[in-house]
């Protein structure tokens, strides 16, 4: 019995290894020098820890600016977007009004219409809007997330009708029960949708791709494909790129790694 | 009159007691709080049809019509872009394309998270290492990861034809290159998919775990009759998100391969930037962008469908 999971636990050890390998490769890779691409057999270690395609990467093409609107939009945005989500769900959790039901399916209706296969038609409204290359344009689509809305509804109505009751006895205001009841008892799922919003915004690349022209409105994951390194397989300069986008997201990852895998598994985190 | 006897009332009503006027007051509030709650809601629904059904109608106008370059509608044509569309070979290869992307990748996916999840759901020291490096990935964002994966696989300096020992040339290869889009695709969803499957593994309950190991069922059986149907509503969700990707395959195209070589990774979402934003043939797109809902749609439905005959809920 002992020996079995012995060798489950190695085996799993050796499947996460083989699912490491490309992040470990591009930090590894991210210190190559141009003949260590070359060489035969691959090269897998570097050899010395310059910092050289890191010197290149930034100083060859915008990537500060890349990472500075990248976070800006993810930060913006999903501050917008919770707030967004946070009154809808305030609304239905805690007020009866006509059309109240109407009203809250037809936003969580949203989810049947996937932004991907409406980029078209939602192109043409930015650019109607006159936000091609601005980042309220890239964040736009992004504002409405129906999921937490719903998330959101069903935590606020975890909360017993009477908090509500006696707040407003005490002359509490509705905006002020929201702020200062509501959304301090349900704060560890405010900050994972959080999480979870900024992630998301932050990894998009379709959508940014196509509503931004000028290079310095780029994101990130936008602007890493088109550094142009890759056609003369000078990739040192594009795996530093990747690894200066891949550590800061590896260690909030590690650090913030409890409350991820707690969102998952209260189904709060979904694709 | 009536005005007057309103007047008369007035005057006969007696001064108001504390405790009335705070009533009144209290439900007048309650009367300015009536728009409230709309107003809660007004930047959802403005933001709901700016951006979803807006675009959704508008979408299936265009592909009912004639769309000018500029995106003005010109008149209307009935299904004539459907049998247009279904006619083009492109088309066919791209539907065909993102059929064969979803057939390979989702049942890989699924193994691969089930079989880590079998590893390591039982709580032991070393498992908490290899559940971090099986999460890792997560962290990766979609353009990263394609690029690191388009020099992985790259016959040249790639270390894939080295550690195993082949020489294919991935990228010139129309039987290979949905390959690598593939085994990208598993990268990317098998972190999210393991812990899901790890947490509905964790969840059974223990008795009966140790009721079935009492009784001396093998492990197979155990898995096949106790695990796999109390997580079987796991993976119904896995299958039918994991469709729904499928059928919206776009990112990695356009960075790994750009749907060639020979279209043979040309998915529908790709085709449909293609042909929306190179050609600005907006119907077409529109058009293709509505077999994408359909299709979204149907399998969902047919996944719901198979989820409430065949799964078992506790």
């Amino acid at each position: 019995m002992k020996k079995e999971e012995a060798l489950k636990a190695t085996f799993a050890t050796i499947l996460g290894l083989i699912l490491v390998f490309p992040i470990y490769y591009s930090l590894a890779a991210s210190f190559f020098q141009v003949h260590q691409f070359f060489a035969y057999p691959p090269q897998l270690l570097p050899t010395s820890l310059s910092l050289v395609n890191y010197a290149r990467a930034l100083k060859e093409s915008p990537l500060a600016r890349f990472m500075f609107n990248s976070l800006y939009v993810s930060v913006v945005g999903s501050a917008i977007r919770m707030s967004v989500a946070i009154l809808a769900a305030f609304a239905t959790a805690y007020f009866t009004f006509k059309g109240r039901d109407f009203l809250f399916f037809l936003i969580l209706g949203t989810m049947m219409l996937p932004s991907d296969a409406l980029i078209i038609e939602n192109y043409l409204m930015v650019r109607r809007l006159g936000l091609l290359d601005t980042y309220l344009g890239i964040m736009a689509v992004y504002l409405l997330a129906p999921v937490q809305m719903f998330m959101l509804r069903q935590a606020f109505k975890s909360i017993p009708y009477t908090f509500k009751e006696v707040a407003m006895m005490d002359g509490c205001s509705d905006f002020a029960f929201l702020t200062k009841i509501v959304l301090p008892i349900t704060r560890p799922i405010v900050l994972t949708l959080s999480l979870h919003s900024f992630v998301t915004i932050w990894n998009t690349y379709l959508w940014p791709l196509l509503v931004t022209n000028n290079p310095q409105m780029r994101t990130v994951q936008v602007g890493i494909t088109m550094l142009g390194y890759t056609e003369n397989l000078d990739y040192g300069p594009i795996f530093a790129a990747i690894s200066l986008v891949l550590i800061p997201s590896l260690i909030l990852f590690l650090l913030l790694r409890r409350y991820i895998v707690e969102g998952i598994a209260s189904g709060s985190i979904v694709g | 009159m009536w005005q007057k006897r309103q007047d008369s009332e007035r005057l006969e009503t007696p001064p108001l007691s504390k405790q009335t006027q705070l009533i009144i007051i209290a439900s007048m509030k309650r009367k300015r709080g009536a728009y409230a709650p709309y107003l809660y809601f007004l930047p959802a629904l403005i933001l709901a049809l700016l951006f979803s059904y807006y675009p959704f109608v508008k979408t299936l106008l265009n592909s009912l019509s004639l769309v000018s370059f500029t995106g003005k509608l010109s008149h209307f044509v009935g299904l004539e872009n459907f049998r247009a569309l279904f006619k083009d070979p492109n088309f066919r290869k791209s539907l065909l394309n993102t059929f064969r992307f979803a057939l390979l990748f989702i049942p890989l996916d699924l193994a691969l998270s089930l079989v880590c999840a079998l590893l390591i759901y039982k709580k032991r020291p070393l498992n908490g290492l290899n559940e971090t490096l099986i999460m890792l990935p997560m962290a990766v964002a979609m353009s990263s990861a394609a690029l690191v994966f388009k020099a992985l696989f790259n016959p040249t300096i790639g270390v894939v034809n080295y550690l195993f020992k082949v020489s294919i040339d991935w990228f010139n290869s129309p039987t290979w290159a949905l390959l690598t889009i593939v085994f990208l695709g598993v990268w990317m969803a098998v972190s999210l998919d393991f812990l899901l499957l790890l947490g509905a593994l964790r969840s059974i309950p223990r008795d009966l775990t140790e009721a079935a190991d009492l009784e001396g069922t093998s492990k197979w059986s155990r898995f096949f009759r106790l695990q796999l149907p109390l997580i079987s509503p796991t993976i119904m969700f896995i299958i039918t998100t994991r469709l729904r990707d499928s059928m919206l395959l776009s990112g990695p195209v356009l960075v790994m391969t750009e749907g060639g070589p020979y279209r043979s990774t040309q998915t529908l979402v790709y085709q449909m930037y293609i042909e929306g934003f190179t050609g600005a043939n907006y119907s077409k797109g529109s058009t293709i962008s509505v077999v994408v809902f359909l299709l979204t749609f149907i399998l969902i439905l047919l996944a719901f469908r198979i989820e409430k005959r065949r799964v078992f809920y506790q």
